[in-house]
């Protein structure tokens, strides 16, 4: 027990005890694949991406060591549909292979589906599906093409999520978009606004949301995204979706502090209110 | 120790003598421990605390708690009343009846909770499928919601896996990491609230598993000719994986206890297949805009080997992608001559069911595309009978007969703008305890 103290003072970067390659160095072999084949103006980005993505305060956490062991890529789903796999990611970060990397993030880091199972069965207990999320958050944040091109179907949710904390709403569900749910999901669609009343909660009867968020909560929301960031980086990928938002985020302010200050005043008459906010 | 026991040993490890082991041991502390070197990250949170650093939401007598097991061995307390329900954006936009289900269970146990307009989703179904987001928005949205748990007393009760994994995560985040404290105050601070964390993250279908037995006895329906399959969600146990109950009872162990104890405690067969550990297929995005990744993966690698290697009639999971992505999932295959149709419930849905909820108004179980009506006529319910009622009902409400019915008090149009802090006496009365007013 004597040595307990000690045992517990990490080396620097403890990584580097399991990885004979930085004192090796690549093999011929290796060093055909490690040629860049970029642009200098691509590769000048794909420097400044890596260097964010390796600057991140989460990086030293996630990524700990790799073994090559495979188990991470063996029990990926993505990897039995595409051509993606984690264990090879692990790697180009382990050898700090910018121009990999690029590649990576624009072809295939977002066919993983976030199912943490490498996570969960790394032997070096690298958070791998973390990892996955930082090269995401940040080729959305450096407005990548890639990002761009991934999330341009997805505007519609982007937009719920962030003026109404809610991911998805109940007519989404529309014959054309969702005709592989079923004659079942068609059948609802016809028929929303009386399925949706005969839900048994009063926040769960709207069409357009599934639930009923108060207009504080909106607000309080949309300054937590804007306060944070997540609209600075939304409008390099969006601007229209950004000037958007940023409009309704004003008008929703000024509406609940007018009605916050008449509900403190005692002025407030609730039954002037409308019945749902979403409908002004 | 005699010579020939030490040269097989030296035979064994010729490189013993030379080895630091001092240098072996730092490389399995840092595999096996935490970055941060923690048994538990609640150690810290409490030390926090202590500081006047962040305030602790903890789980009080009254929350009449229960103790149950970790993976390793730790426990995990899970509150059984007074509970602050934080819905799931894809269960009440698309499974509606898998709240709805949870609430009528609380209703006929008895159980206090609030449900309230003043939530948001965590926003984690839209990180992980998109990356717009970062960790300090990430965290705001979680403390935002814990907060107005917190201001009330009720005790948060996580209704979505990806919710319930993505909160454990960013609880640990907000803990271990000082910066995104310092960064997340003053927006806080902006709102009136601070930085507030509870005790323990707990998902519905723990509390669900810890008030099986006592549920069942509620049970109205004989499920035991029943083969049960389940899809225990990713990330309900993947993400942070010491954080998530398991019991000795169920697999041994070996998996978690909820949802497979639940189905269990009703009387249901566990039945097992190879792929029970792989995801469901759902994937955050590509249900979305890439579904030809989800239907196959759904149909292939979950549905087809529970139905031909489990020989399952029904799969039991516990979360809302899953339930939707299976359940969803079944249909398409018809076009290759794949005729699957393997009824999908939420363990919520399952148990309500069981106990007798109606299957329509309650399970709403018209929203699923899966043949849950013949899993129903199996276990004896009148499908019939329930049916023609709803479609009455639905004729009613459309035609302005009938008035909806509700599973509690409906909100006042207050609540639906400003969330008053005394709103508690509202609804519940004299029965409402003093709200936290520490800030």
């Amino acid at each position: 027990m004597a040595q307990a103290k000690s045992i517990l003072q990490l080396p620097d970067d403890p990584r580097f005890l399991d990885m004979a390659y930085d004192v090796q160095g690549a093999v011929p072999e290796e060093e055909r694949n490690l040629l860049s084949n970029l642009s200098p103006q691509d590769r000048e980005t794909a420097i400044k991406f890596w260097q964010a993505v390796k600057s991140d305060f989460r990086y030293n956490e996630y990524l700990r060591g790799c073994l090559n062991c495979g188990v991470c890529t063996s029990g990926c789903p993505a990897a039995k549909f595409y051509d993606f796999g984690p264990r090879e990611m692990i790697q180009y970060m382990m050898r700090d292979e910018v121009d990999k990397i690029w590649e990576f993030t624009n072809k295939k880091v977002w066919a993983c589906v976030q199912c943490y199972t490498c996570s969960m069965r790394c032997p070096f207990n690298n958070e791998i599906a973390g990892l996955i999320m930082l090269l995401r958050e940040y080729s959305v944040q450096f407005a990548l093409p890639s990002a761009k091109e991934i999330l341009a179907p997805y505007r519609r949710v982007l937009y719920t999520v962030l003026t109404m904390g809610n991911q998805v709403t109940p007519d989404m569900i529309q014959p054309d978009s969702f005709p592989d749910w079923g004659p079942q999901a068609v059948e609802e669609s016809k028929n929303m606004d009386v399925y949706r009343k005969a839900i048994p909660v009063d926040l769960m009867q709207r069409t357009d949301i599934g639930w009923h968020p108060s207009l504080q909560t909106a607000v309080e929301m949309m300054t937590i995204m804007i306060e944070s960031g997540v609209m600075d980086s939304l409008r390099g990928v969006d601007k229209d979706l950004y000037d958007m938002i940023m409009d309704i985020y004003e008008d929703r302010k000024s509406q609940l502090e007018e009605i916050k200050e008449k509900w403190q005043k005692g002025e407030l008459d609730e039954n002037e209110l409308p019945d749902s906010w979403l409908d002004l | 120790m005699d010579k020939k026991m030490e040269e097989e040993l030296k035979e064994a490890f010729p490189m013993a003598d030379n080895v630091d082991w001092n240098e072996v041991y730092q490389r399995i502390i840092y595999r096996y421990s935490t970055p941060h070197g923690l048994q538990h990250v609640k150690e810290e949170l409490y030390k926090l605390e202590d500081k006047g650093e962040i305030i602790v939401h903890h789980i009080k007598p009254y929350n009449n708690p229960v103790k149950m097991q970790t993976l390793n061995g730790s426990p995990k307390i899970i509150p059984t009343t007074k509970l602050w329900q934080h819905k799931s954006c894809g269960q009440c936009g698309h499974i509606p009846g898998y709240p709805t289900s949870v609430f009528w269970m609380m209703n006929k146990m008895e159980i206090d909770y609030m449900d309230e307009p003043h939530q948001t989703s965590c926003t984690g179904w839209n990180y992980h499928a998109s990356g717009a987001s970062n960790p300090v928005a990430l965290a705001g949205v979680y403390v935002r919601n814990m907060w107005r748990a917190y201001e009330i007393d009720y005790f948060p009760l996580i209704h979505c896996g990806t919710s319930f994994g993505h909160y454990k995560e960013i609880r640990n985040m907000l803990v271990l990491h000082k910066e995104i404290r310092d960064k997340l105050r003053p927006i806080m601070r902006k709102m009136d609230m601070d930085i507030v964390i509870p005790e323990e993250v707990v998902h519905y279908s723990e509390w669900l598993y810890t008030m099986s037995k006592k549920a069942a006895q509620q049970k109205k329906y004989d499920l035991s000719g029943i083969r049960a399959a389940v899809h225990t969600p990713c990330h309900v146990y993947k993400l942070v994986p010491e954080d998530t109950i398991y019991d000795p009872e169920v697999f041994q162990g070996r998996r978690p206890a909820a949802p497979s104890g639940t189905a269990q405690n009703f009387g249901a067969k566990l039945v097992d297949y190879s792929t029970w550990w792989d995801c469901c297929g759902f994937g955050f995005r590509h249900i979305l805009t890439e579904r030809e990744f989800s239907r196959s993966f759904a149909l292939f690698k979950k549905v087809i080997p529970a139905v031909e290697e489990g020989k399952a009639d029904i799969f039991v999971t516990s979360d809302t992608g899953c339930v939707t992505t299976l359940d969803k999932s079944q249909w398409a295959g018809k076009a290759h001559g794949f005729n699957y149709n393997l009824p999908v419930l939420a363990d919520a849905q399952f148990a309500a069911i069981a106990m007798g909820a109606d299957p329509y108004t309650i399970a709403q179980v018209h929203w699923h595309a899966t043949d849950v009506e013949g899993f129903m006529r199996k276990i004896g319910v009148n499908v019939d009978d329930y049916k023609e009622k709803f479609i009455q009902y639905l004729a009613d409400l459309r035609e302005g007969k009938a008035e909806p019915e509700y599973l509690y008090k409906p909100h006042r149009k207050i609540d639906f703008y400003l969330s008053v802090p005394e709103r508690v006496k509202w609804y519940k009365g004299d029965k409402a305890q003093v709200p936290n007013t520490s800030k």
